[in-house]
């Protein structure tokens, strides 16, 4: 397939891209309550990949000219409105129930969502033990929780491609980034960057979905938030918390340890609050297993 | 020569009738003269009147061309648009300026559409007059002849800019419609919707972005505010509508250094009786404390700075 055309698919499906199947009847439940809680809105975008991207891209699109940008959710439902943010979220819910859950796709989006919150819970986690200040750090969760967006228009809009794609990875062992590129002619981290201009994130958000499987090659600014959501990556793709089809995943150069000035024993004291995080998540959604 | 007339004030919807003739029931629209240029501040019913006034008075010396801000699109403030005599005249040149929210509809969509036939005998196609739309953000904009104009988000459930303008030295400012941020997560850690990082987090965004805004306002000439309700009212059941009390307007228009507050945007349900006897009120209590005047907006009132 020439790149071209698996891009042009992708740039198609992404301007209608829908909530995740695993949040969307919480969202549904949340945001058709008029006496919703602001605290209740929060905790259920931040648990949508897809949502969380659709709520900065209104925040940073209507305040575009001001130069910084909002990667905090808190402050986008102060500076939006709960009513706004409500809004938004119940039509990207509503965008789910049009495309059909029944159709078959390469990832499965339970376990995908899961691999996504544990590596946005472990980046966050991480930055506040490396004493990052409490004002950065939602821009850690923010950045691991969609690290990789890009995922979500290969597996839906070049289906089959992309069960191919997971087969060859499996097959010669290869990372998933490595299989896109022979099979696709275009990796998640290219489908991502398509996914953050669409929704006008840029900074250390767009720079992680962009780069985060290719560190050495990234001279921006941005190098400690991505450096510290390839190392949580490679934890949740460790311990096998969640699944985003890499099984063969590369491994995390000591040098990137040595960048963030941090041993890698360290990831052995987060399993209990990661799985704490995830578990408090779990019950939040009503989810089994 | 710097001026400012009220052609509206009234907030939400006209209100015509014998309880509202001394500070008018027409809704938002400003008049703003530097030198021979013409500012207009929102296409509120109180344009149409202005654009009878601009017919009679500036078409003798040539045709109509002014630069038109809106605030926001909510209908009071774009419902007069259809009405403005001068968009049906050939050579009429406006260049209209606003926000428009999260929307991917144009500017000339959102106020145009009031120009279809569903709405309205005349569409917008068949328009006399030559209108330029521009969607604009937070920004400075140089209008020429020493003019520039400032503006900056304010709090109101649609994206709402306030304007500052500025020529030969002095200042007016727009405030409206706009409610204090806030912070609505909790911040009592006895309730069970208590989370200690969206407290902090929401106090201190709330607080900075209220400090944006009365730095926004600073020092300023003349200061018109969205005042639709008094302290109380707003406290039994107003917030998150997007409007601001007098006792906010007013407190933060002091520690603002502004010269002069007009109090706008008054509730529909205000009738003349009830204004006068608050702007007393108000009045009375800043006597003696501070140099900063206040007022109701009067339809038809002019300002010179």
């Amino acid at each position: 397939m020439a790149n071209s055309d698996s891009e042009r698919r992708v740039r198609d499906y992404v301007g209608g891209m829908p909530s995740l199947p695993t949040t969307v009847s919480k969202v549904l439940e949340v945001c058709n309550n008029p006496k919703t809680s602001p605290i209740d809105l929060d905790r259920v975008i931040q648990l949508d990949p897809v949502l969380m991207g659709r709520v900065l891209k209104l925040i940073n699109s209507a305040y575009y000219s001001l130069g910084s940008q909002v990667t905090s959710l808190v402050r986008a439902i102060i500076m939006l409105g709960v009513n706004t943010v409500k809004n938004l979220a119940l039509s990207s819910a509503v965008l789910d129930r049009v495309s059909s859950k029944k159709d078959f796709r390469a990832l499965n989006m339970d376990a995908f969502w899961r691999h996504s919150l544990c590596v946005g819970v472990t980046a966050k986690l991480i930055a506040k033990r490396r004493g990052i200040d409490s004002k950065g750090l939602e821009e850690y969760f923010a950045a691991g929780l969609l690290h990789d967006i890009g995922k979500i228009p290969l597996n839906n809009a070049l289906a089959d491609d992309y069960i191919r794609t997971m087969s060859l990875a499996d097959m010669e062992r290869i990372s998933l980034v490595a299989s896109e590129r022979r099979v696709l002619g275009l990796d998640h981290c290219e489908a991502g960057e398509v996914v953050a201009q669409k929704w006008r994130l840029t900074g250390a958000i767009a720079d992680t979905v962009r780069w985060h499987h290719d560190l050495e090659g990234y001279s921006g600014e941005f190098g400690d938030v991505l450096r510290t959501v390839a190392v949580a990556d490679f934890y949740a793709n460790r311990e096998g918390i969640g699944f985003s089809g890499n099984r063969y995943p590369d491994k995390v150069s000591p040098d990137t340890f040595g960048l963030l000035a941090m041993e890698k024993s360290m990831l052995e004291e987060l399993d209990e609050p990661v799985n704490a995080e995830i578990e408090k998540a779990k019950v939040f959604l009503k989810l089994g297993g | 020569m710097f001026t400012v007339t009220i052609w509206g004030d009234r907030g939400s919807m006209p209100t015509p009738g014998p309880d509202t003739a001394v500070f008018g029931g027409n809704t938002a629209c400003l008049e703003v003269r530097c030198g021979d240029r013409l500012i207009i501040v929102d296409a509120g019913s109180g344009i149409r009147p202005l654009g009878e006034k601009l017919m009679r008075e500036d078409i003798k010396r040539g045709p109509i061309s002014a630069d038109l801000f809106i605030t926001h699109t909510h209908w009071d403030h774009i419902m007069g648009f259809p009405m403005f005599t001068p968009i049906y005249v050939p050579g009429t040149k406006l260049h209209l300026r606003g926000p428009i929210s999260y929307e991917d509809d144009s500017l000339e969509k959102v106020i145009g559409t009031q120009l279809s036939y569903r709405y309205w005998p005349v569409r917008q196609d068949e328009l006399a007059a030559k209108i330029e739309y521009e969607q604009i953000k937070e920004t400075t904009i140089h209008l020429g002849d020493d003019i520039f104009v400032t503006t900056k988000y304010l709090n109101h459930p649609i994206l709402c800019l306030g304007y500052r303008i500025e020529y030969e030295g002095k200042s007016f400012v727009t405030i409206y419609d706009n409610e204090p941020f806030r912070n609505v997560f909790p911040t009592d850690p006895s309730d069970p919707n208590y989370d200690e990082d969206a407290a902090r987090e929401g106090e201190e965004a709330a607080a900075e972005e209220n400090e944006k805004v009365l730095r926004f306002g600073s020092g300023a000439d003349l200061l018109i505010h969205d005042t639709q309700y008094t302290a109380k009212e707003y406290l039994k059941g107003k917030i998150g509508f997007g409007h601001s009390s007098y006792e906010y307007a007013i407190n933060s228009c002091h520690k603002a250094r502004v010269k002069r507050v007009v109090l706008f945007h008054h509730d529909p349900n205000r009738t003349d009786a009830e204004l006068q006897e608050l702007e007393l009120f108000y009045q009375a209590r800043l006597r003696g404390k501070t140099s900063m005047e206040i007022e109701m907006a009067r339809e038809g009132r002019s300002f010179t700075l």
